[in-house]
């Protein structure tokens, strides 16, 4: 007798234990949902009401679902629970995964908070009639609702206090969705002479364990493709290149181009940057007709170039063929670069920059590098000596070429190390810089041979740059001037470590 | 995954009996790997053995032969470039280069051997016009060489995986105790003192080639003890300044302290004093096919004059002419060649071979050669990294017996990154070195994937996702190991001495080290004995 009260104690409260998890498993994968709907499709205050009103609506529906589960309650419970443990916990790795395919995104992350809020919702209607003939209906109430509300206080506390930032999301919902696992089985071992199909809900829960074990290990791989999602503004387009990630989001009238996060563009601005890029040298260019620009893939920097009638063609070298494509079909893009990559002046290459260079023999009257920065070695080859003696071979006389050379204001160290490796093979620089409001201070450095001529004629139409806006970027605030510099070899990579701590010392 | 035996694709096997045997063999699918391990070369060997070439079918003359295409016969052939054209050079492989041979696969060139060229020392005249004719040196800046910026290595040279991190540098210093690093620094002022060191003969201590060193006898005698011997001498126990010289005796000799000469031990450290206008004296010239891209160098003005897969049997004196008779295994027949001088530029376990009745007074287990494995893992995108410095060309591990891997793409203009090749090299280290070559014959293909995966799966946990392939070479006899005794005793100098004004000598085992630099001047010393005595 007093056996049987202790045991009917036990399964009580291993029962209201569970409810305890499960609702802290359900909050949890309540707020995954939310945190990544964010992160993808930006605009978290609308992505986390229509997730929360998803999800309870969708509990709702399981609790209207429960009156059709008759007998076996308890083995119900159960396998509902598992399912719980496996949507929820696969729900992160699944988005992730499927984020690349952007027109169904939105219609399986709905699905999958529905189907997490049905089995949610299922399960506490379950259990109270489990124990609805073993505890008076008022302590029952009580209890569980209680257990729910603390599970609820729990998982919001814990989830962005702990979770988030030592497990990151993926592993976090991986992890819950074990722990829940891991309940319904240690409920199922409990109880299992009074269960109907002990053996197979083991069983499941093995494989459960299992995988979902699997899925947290391996969470690091998909991990390192969210760093690449933190957007402020909605992703219209995403592909994985071999080289790089490349994003476009879209926030009203402000397109962004985003490589491996890093931002390209911002169509409210990029006129200031890409109008400082080309005019500043090739205003000075005496009739230029062959003209080289390296990186640039989006054609804005064409689209500059293509307004001195001179210019006969343009070869743009661009290593990766997704950019140049994406900036030569989609509309909305070619209405920014002014369709400039269709223009029968234009060839593009598509290959490796540093290779393609040492086999040409041509010269050319302006050559413009709009390379990323020089964040890594291999981008930072780009930016030695040696590149830009290849350079100077290619550079025709009375010609001139101009690098984007990082922010001078966070970066200064770097800035002018650009300058005085293209001093260092010989040319005579000319730097200058300008404010672009989504970078912030910009830089470049112009290189040329001998003299080039103080007069200039910039083309009609110009948004920044004139001859009145011109003269003031040539010269430097103490705060960005010139500081002495070492030159970027092949063999000392100086940029490369420069350029990283100055960006790690400003961003911390 | 990829299952192993799909990525160990082939296995190219040095012979044990020869250096010379394993460019004749081609590369061999998976599925005859296990029963084919120590077995391509089996039919030729047994020709070897039993000399069952047949009579020559040709007959035809020369002013002097060379015998054997590595960097000694190449030089060597260089150098009489200048003054004839009355000359010939047997090569046994189908391709020349001796073990600075390198490869290629669609990921890139890689080298199967030799992988670089320390800054020579200006006192190696010879060496330095060679690279000047190759524009690997493009000029001179107040008095210093300028170096090609595509052959100095790029940066990040080196690293050092210790202690889960990937340090930069190769000298242990990430999270060692201070008394180890106290130790380190003093080892290395110890070094710096030898290298600034000169003999009571006025010469430097420790000179590159060894022929320029000095014979001061308290600097010699530091040859008659172990490198290991030396170190306990001097009070050096840090575990982490024993395997750095471990490695470095692996580096430059394929032998552990205790088996190598401390002159030699100390002379890694000692004799390097190239400097440049335009690099740090420490920096290295290397190439994505290593050495390789040297030993294509020294052949190209060089093509009509070698004769490729000619493996030579017999020398022999008649009529005041050396007869040098060999297989030409292109045509499948004996040949012989006569000329007025003839040198011998193979190592002197084969040389012995050739000339079994020769007068040579030299001791031949005196001559000890160090068994290799290296591997050519090529890998996808994706790699995993421990935290640390990124990839660099050199990359070490800690604690291994392995000299780590070079990233063969390291030295690619333009992007790299995404898919590599790691030449993994290992030196089957340990005092019986015959014992070490059997055993290395007896592996498997397999067998040596599981050792190579063990030794970079601490550094890159996963690294069997990423394996597309997984090449194989053994050098039975990659290099000479300068036994303690064995640089300043007289086996080396016997060896070294031409047989009756027509036969010469040219190895880098001759000088006791087997490095680029001394196979260069062992070439170019014995061709110009020659050419003087003609």
């Amino acid at each position: 007798m007093i056996r049987d009260e202790r045991n009917a104690a036990g399964f009580q409260w291993l029962l209201l234990f569970s409810v305890f998890v499960v609702a802290t498993c359900g909050l949890i994968y309540e707020l995954v949902a939310g945190t990544l709907a964010s992160y993808l499709l930006g605009d978290s205050v609308t992505q986390f009401s229509t997730i929360i009103g998803t999800y309870l609506f969708a509990m709702g529906i399981g609790s209207y679902l429960s009156r059709f589960l008759k007998d076996n309650l308890l083995g119900w419970f159960i396998s509902i629970e598992l399912m719980v443990g496996m949507v929820g916990g696969f729900s992160a790795g699944v988005l992730f995964i499927l984020f690349e395919q952007v027109v169904y995104f939105r219609i399986i992350l709905y699905a999958l908070v529905v189907l997490t809020g049905t089995l949610v919702g299922l399960e506490l209607p379950l259990l109270m009639r489990i124990l609805k003939d073993r505890v008076e209906f008022s302590d029952l109430v009580s209890r569980i609702f209680t257990f729910d509300y603390i599970g609820a206080l729990f998982a919001s506390l814990l989830f962005p206090l702990i979770f988030i930032p030592y497990l990151g999301l993926l592993r976090t919902s991986f992890f819950f969705g074990f722990l829940n696992v891991g309940v319904a089985w240690i409920v199922a071992y409990r109880f299992r002479h009074d269960l109907r199909g002990y053996r197979s809900l083991r069983w499941s829960a093995i494989v459960c364990l299992v995988l979902l074990a699997a899925g947290f290990a391996l969470s690091e791989h998909l991990t390192r493709l969210s760093e690449s999602l933190t957007y402020p503004d909605k992703i219209v387009y995403a592909k994985s290149s071999p080289y790089q990630r490349i994003v476009l989001t879209r926030g009203g009238n402000d397109w962004r181009l985003f490589l491996n996060g890093n931002l390209q563009f911002s169509s409210l601005d990029e006129y200031r940057y890409h109008e400082a890029l080309i005019h500043p040298g090739l205003s000075r260019v005496h009739h230029p007709q062959n003209i080289l620009v390296l990186g640039g893939g989006d054609g804005m920097a064409v689209r500059e170039i293509l307004k001195y009638p001179s210019v006969r063609k343009i070869t743009l070298v661009d290593l990766d063929n997704s950019i140049t494509t994406l900036f030569k079909s989609n509309e909305a893009l070619m209405k920014l670069n002014q369709r400039s990559l269709m223009s029968p002046a234009v060839t593009v290459v598509n290959q490796d920059a540093f290779v393609w260079i040492r086999e040409q023999k041509n010269t050319y009257d302006f050559i413009t590098i709009d390379f990323p920065d020089p964040s890594n070695y291999s981008l930072g080859k780009l930016y030695t000596t040696t590149f830009y003696r290849e350079l100077r071979r290619l550079l025709a006389p009375g010609g001139c070429l101009v690098i984007q050379s990082t922010s001078p204001f966070v970066a200064r160290k770097s800035f002018w190390i650009v300058d005085e490796t293209l001093r260092k093979t010989g040319f005579a620089t000319l730097p200058y810089h300008c404010y672009v409001p989504s970078f912030g201070e910009w830089g470049f450095v112009m290189g040329f041979q001998g003299e080039l001529p103080e007069d200039y004629t910039l083309p009609a139409g110009l948004r920044f740059i004139s001859a009145a806006t011109l003269p003031p970027l040539y010269s430097f605030p103490p705060d960005m001037d010139r500081v002495a510099s070492e030159a970027n070899t092949l063999n000392n990579q100086v940029l490369v470590n420069t350029f990283e701590k100055e960006w790690a010392d400003y961003t911390r | 995954m990829i299952s192993r035996r799909k990525f160990v694709t082939r296995l190219v096997q040095g012979a044990g009996a020869s250096l010379l045997l394993p460019a004749l063999q081609h590369c061999r699918p998976a599925e005859t790997m296990h029963a084919q391990l120590g077995g391509p070369d089996a039919a030729l060997g047994h020709r070897l053995r039993t000399m069952d070439f047949g009579p020559p079918v040709s007959d035809t003359t020369t002013g002097i032969v060379i015998i054997g295409g590595g960097v000694a016969g190449l030089s060597a052939a260089r150098y009489l470039k200048r003054y004839t054209s009355d000359f010939t050079l047997l090569e046994l492989a189908a391709e020349p280069g001796g073990n600075a041979i390198g490869g290629q696969n669609a990921v890139s060139q890689y080298p199967w051997g030799a992988h670089y060229l320390p800054l020579p020392n200006d006192q190696d005249p010879e060496l330095v016009a060679f690279l000047q004719e190759t524009r690997v040196i493009t000029g001179y800046t107040d008095g210093l060489p300028v170096y090609n910026e595509y052959h100095l290595c790029f940066d990040p040279q080196e690293r050092l995986y210790i202690n889960g991190y990937w340090q930069a540098g190769v000298i242990p210093r990430a999270g060692i105790p201070a008394s180890d690093r106290d130790e380190i620094e003093r080892f290395l002022a110890l070094m710096h003192e030898y290298k600034e060191m000169r003999g009571s003969d006025g010469r430097e201590a420790f000179a590159i080639p060894v022929a320029n060193s000095s014979q001061d006898l308290v600097l010699r005698q530091l040859d008659s003890i172990s490198m290991e011997t030396f170190l306990t001498q001097h009070n050096f126990t840090s575990p982490f300044l024993r395997w750095y010289v471990q490695y470095c005796c692996a580096d430059d000799f394929g032998s552990a302290p205790a088996d190598t000469s401390a002159w030699a031990g100390i002379h890694y450290f000692a004799s390097r004093k190239g400097k440049a206008a335009n690099a740090p004296s420490d920096t290295v010239l290397t190439w994505p096919e290593g050495n390789g891209w040297l030993t294509n160098q020294l052949q190209t003005p060089l093509r009509e004059h070698i004769h490729t897969r000619s493996m030579v049997h017999n020398i022999q004196w008649s009529h005041g002419q050396v007869a040098v008779t060999y297989f030409d295994a292109t045509a499948g027949v004996s040949r012989r060649i006569r000329a007025r001088a003839a040198i011998v530029a193979t190592p002197q376990f084969i040389a012995r071979r050739l000339l079994p009745d020769a007068p040579r007074a030299f001791r031949p287990e005196a001559f000890q050669y160090a068994p290799w494995m290296v591997a050519n893992v090529t890998t996808t995108a994706g790699l995993t990294e421990k935290r640390g410095e990124p990839v660099c060309w050199d990359n070490v591990l800690y604690g291994s017996e392995s000299l780590g891997y070079v990233n063969a793409v390291h030295q690619k203009a333009g992007l790299t990154g995404a898919e590599r090749v790691l030449t993994y090299y290992l030196p089957l280290l340990g005092t019986d070195a015959l014992a070490r070559r059997q055993l290395a014959q007896r592996t498997t293909a397999d067998a040596w994937t599981d050792i190579i995966l063990a030794d970079l799966r601490r550094p890159h946990p996963t690294i069997e996702q990423y394996i597309s392939s997984v090449d194989l070479w053994i050098w039975g006899h990659g290099m000479i190991r300068p036994e303690p005794g064995f640089i300043w005793g007289t086996d080396r100098l016997q060896a070294a001495r031409p047989l009756q004004d027509t036969v010469y000598f040219a190895h880098s085992d001759l000088s006791g080290l087997s490095i680029f630099e001394e196979a260069f001047y062992q070439g170019h010393t014995a061709a110009r004995q020659a050419w003087q005595k003609l």
